[in-house]
């Protein structure tokens, strides 16, 4: 037993001797689990009326988006207050308020665009679908996210079930999507339940692992880490049990649970694949710390076969994964180094986003940072001796490296973001177990100060996530076309022009194409979009050398351009100007490509024009 | 029945109930609630065989999740290297076949004594009447929010707009596609005129509804440009769409 020097791992009877005592001594509460539930889904309503109030014209009054707030306090709050207040709740009604916050989150995000998939993400995804549904094929070309035909998990589920079943593409994702979501919601509540022998420490662990900015929406949307983090979560679980298990049958069950969740994860999504590694290992690590050798070796061995398994996967069917994920790392070594070294750091000091977003986010890094050590130091006195706890405290100090990250590396905040989904799940727990002991522990005697600092520190995290997650406050609720935004720059008239590329230029051609139509052009449109091509929209003359450089065949011009500044504070994906810009692009920008000889005009939608590039510059 | 027995009739009927609805052509509904079913039937029946009833509801439930994800993942890499198609016929003899062998499996291993989870209970209080109406009525407000929030989608109101285009047809140099599509939300008249060199025009009038699509293919010879004009009836004035195609000589 790894927890038998722990505290918590006295004899089962008196431990349930002990907590049916606390049971009994907590008083119920007023608010039943089921009443908190009614009451999350009335915020969905909520929420799902002020996306629709802003999809029909009412974008610009306050009024959206002040509902859109009221129905998520109505989501987090019921249910943060009955988790965090010291009122009796049994196991399964945390495990039922957790489930139902995880549920309706996921249809707020369901409801943001309920019958196509938008998301830049997700329609990168969406082409690779496409593309093995219409080819019965694994290793399709897919020009927006040449790593994705490599990592096909996601695709392949995706696609067996729109093949047993006749469903389109957006709603197949839709499930595919919602159940991984909720399936990684249940395993990490299910491994905390283990750890802390507490349903209510793992519910408020989810509770708060469920903050962090990605939660809401990037790890529920169509995309490879939704899927690639839940078969983590299995494979830990696998671990766990594993290691626990007292007959080698049921350690074999597990262990071929773990291994085909291993193979899953590396299947599906690198960066998952590599955390999965990384955990397994702190977790042996974590075992060794504790003194604790025999309970190293299954986590140790797990994590060598999932080295191997994944080493396999990248050497053999992704080696491209090297160059595509070498930058990411170059960028975050290199900030580190530049800031060990005393230099100026290579990002903005402070994050961009209305001044609210802002001071929430400073709150909820302070609240963070005080709850961390607090957590640690009630592990350090109860569980210094529980090596899968110890791993999380290790684990939990990546929170710190990862706000250094945001601090220190240009692109640092959408690093960090991506970072918070795999760092917050020690973190959570670390901070789980400080907001417990704090309830219970420091300010028993005043028992509504207790539970109101909770709440607040509770709801505070959750409103930093909503606010400073995705989608960003620019395109928090849906509406009108933006310019150069994300999910609001894939219009009608943008996915009608990408069609019509397919339809008639054929796949595969090099585009040139502002950020907006950038992800539509690569997916409706099964185009080669050209990331570095800003100069041809920002010079009144043409560098045609340049052009011919970049080999591109086609350039689209959205006139949008000369209207409105950027949404997303760069029109370009590459975009030297990127949160410069005071005024749109002069007119005169977009339209110089019908004076050049030899350039073609070959489509014209209104506000998106296509020029043919091909002949440019062969003119006498 | 034993538990097993019953665990394999269920999935099994659904393996079979999916094959027989798909060889009839039944349609999509149905085939989409047994496909769902058929996709989760693996992960169940294998998790089945691998944990037996020993399990907690939720563990159970999670790691049939998880193995019902991962049989495609791993079965589809496996009929990619037999050069199977991943089509329906290679998806659904996958996910038949998988179901089936663990029904097999699951019906010759003899049941070990049901063993109760550690930290579970053996008898679990029922929900009460009054608390499963207002999770019913939870369940109603939420889908009743996606069902408001596709009606927005719905209603929403885009800009129309048409499109016009002239492009080179693929592999045939001389030729080249020609088209209007109406998408401004109503039935539109266009005039669409062509003006080649040498002065020579085309003229067509084009009535068309909302969504309809016209095109037509043309020649084209290298030389002068190739202009196509729209125009948004009754306005005659201002060319609402305009392309240009300029064919390039082959070269020398």
């Amino acid at each position: 037993m790894i927890l038998a020097r722990s505290p918590h791992s006295a004899p089962p009877s008196a431990h349930r001797r002990r907590h049916a005592h606390r049971r009994r001594a907590a008083p119920r509460s007023r608010l039943p689990v089921s009443v908190a539930v009614l009451i999350a889904a009335t915020g969905v309503l909520v929420v799902a009326c002020a996306y629709t109030a802003s999809r029909l014209g009412y974008q610009a009054s306050p009024w959206p988006d002040r509902a859109y707030w009221l129905g998520q306090v109505l989501i987090a709050g019921p249910i943060g207050l009955r988790l965090l207040s010291r009122r009796a709740l049994t196991a399964n009604g945390a495990l039922t308020l957790v489930l139902a916050f995880a549920a309706a989150e996921y249809l707020v995000k369901v409801c943001y665009s309920p019958a196509a998939l938008a998301n830049p993400d997700e329609l990168q995804h969406w082409r690779s679908t496409v593309n093995l549904l219409h080819s019965g094929k694994l290793s399709t070309v897919n020009n927006l996210l040449p790593i994705s035909p490599h990592y096909p998990g996601l695709e392949e589920v995706t696609g067996a079930l729109i093949s047993v079943t006749g469903l389109p593409v957006p709603a197949a994702a839709l499930i595919v999507a919602g159940a991984a979501h909720l399936l990684f919601v249940s395993l990490l509540y299910l491994i905390f339940r283990y750890l802390s022998r507490s349903g209510r420490v793992a519910a408020i662990t989810v509770f708060i692992y469920a903050t962090n900015p990605d939660f809401q929406y990037f790890d529920s949307m169509y995309a490879y880490q939704t899927l690639g983090i839940a078969f983590l979560g299995l494979a830990v679980l696998g671990a766990w049990k594993v290691s626990q298990a007292e007959w080698p049958a049921a350690r074999a069950s597990w262990l071929a649970i773990a291994l085909i969740a291993i193979a899953g994860t590396a299947v599906t999504h690198h960066v998952s694949s590599y955390m999965l590694i990384g955990t397994l290992f702190l977790i042996a690590v974590g075992c060794l710390v504790t003194g604790d050798r025999t309970a190293a070796i299954w986590p140790a061995f797990l994590a060598l076969l999932a080295a191997i398994v994944v080493s396999c996967w990248v050497r053999f069917a992704a080696p491209q994964t090297v160059s595509y994920l070498g930058p990411a790392a170059h960028g975050i070594v290199g900030g580190i180094q530049r800031l060990l070294g005393g230099a100026h750091p290579g990002a903005p000091s402070v994050s961009g986003g209305p001044a609210v977003n802002r001071a929430v986010a400073a709150a909820a890094v302070l609240a963070t940072a005080v709850l961390l050590p607090i957590g640690w130091w009630h592990i350090w006195r109860r569980y210094r001796q529980a090596p899968w706890i110890v791993a999380m405290v290790l684990g939990s100090i990546g929170w710190y490296a990862i706000v250094a990250v945001r601090l220190t590396v240009t692109d640092g905040s959408e690093l960090a973001g991506r970072a918070s989904t795999f760092v917050f799940v020690p973190a959570a727990y670390v901070m789980a177990l400080a907001i417990v002991q704090l309830i219970t522990t420091v300010l028993r005697a005043r028992p509504a100060t207790a539970a109101s600092l909770a709440i607040v520190a509770g709801l505070t995290l959750m409103f930093d996530g909503l606010a400073n997650g995705w989608p960003p406050y620019w395109e928090r609720l849906p509406g009108a076309h933006q310019v150069a935004g994300a999910d609001l720059s894939a219009g009608p008239q943008d996915i009608a022009a990408a069609q019509w590329t397919l339809r008639l230029l054929g796949p595969g051609n090099r585009f040139a194409a502002d950020l907006g139509s950038y992800t539509v052009l690569g997916s409706y449109g099964d185009q080669n979009p050209v990331r570095d091509v800003a100069y041809l929209y920002l010079s009144p003359s043409l560098n045609i050398p340049r052009i011919r450089a970049q080999y591109l065949s086609y350039i689209l011009v959205d006139r949008r351009l000369s209207q409105s500044l950027p949404a997303s504070g760069q029109y370009f994906p590459v975009d030297p100007g990127a949160g410069r810009y005071t005024r749109p692009l002069p007119l005169a920008y977009l339209t110089k490509f019908a004076q050049v000889p030899d350039v073609n005009r070959i489509y014209d939608g209104g506000d998106i024009v296509i020029y043919d590039l091909r002949g440019a510059g062969n003119a006498p | 029945m034993r538990r097993n027995q019953a665990q394999a009739a269920v999935t099994g009927g659904v393996a079979v109930a999916w094959s027989v609805c798909a060889l009839a052509g039944a349609p999509v509904p149905v085939l989409t609630v047994l496909g769902i079913a058929l996709l989760g039937c693996p992960g169940f029946v294998w998790c089945e065989v691998l944990l037996g009833s020993g399990t907690g509801g939720l563990e159970r439930g999670a790691v049939a999740a998880g193995l019902a994800f991962a049989l495609p993942i791993l079965g589809g890499l496996a009929l990619q290297a037999a050069g199977v198609p991943l089509g329906r016929p290679g998806w659904a003899a996958l996910l038949v076949i998988a179901t089936l062998v663990g029904d097999v499996l699951l019906l010759v291993r003899r049941e070990p004594p049901p063993a109760a989870p550690r930290g579970s209970r053996s008898g679990r209080p029922g929900m009460s009447p009054g608390h499963t109406v207002i999770f019913g009525i939870a369940a109603f407000i939420a889908l009743g929010a996606v069902g408001i929030a596709w009606e927005g989608t719905r209603l929403q109101h885009t800009p129309g707009f048409t499109q016009l285009w002239l492009a080179p047809v693929r592999a045939r140099p001389a030729l080249a596609n020609l088209g209007v599509s109406n998408h401004e939300g109503r039935a539109t008249r266009y005039l669409l005129i062509v003006q080649r060199p040498g002065g020579r025009r085309s003229v067509w009038n084009l009535a068309l509804a909302d969504g309809q699509a016209w095109q037509r293919s043309i020649t084209v010879k290298p030389g002068p440009p190739v202009s196509a004009f729209l125009y948004r009836l009754p306005d005659l004035t201002h060319p609402f769409r305009q392309v240009t195609d300029n064919v390039q000589a082959p070269a020398p």
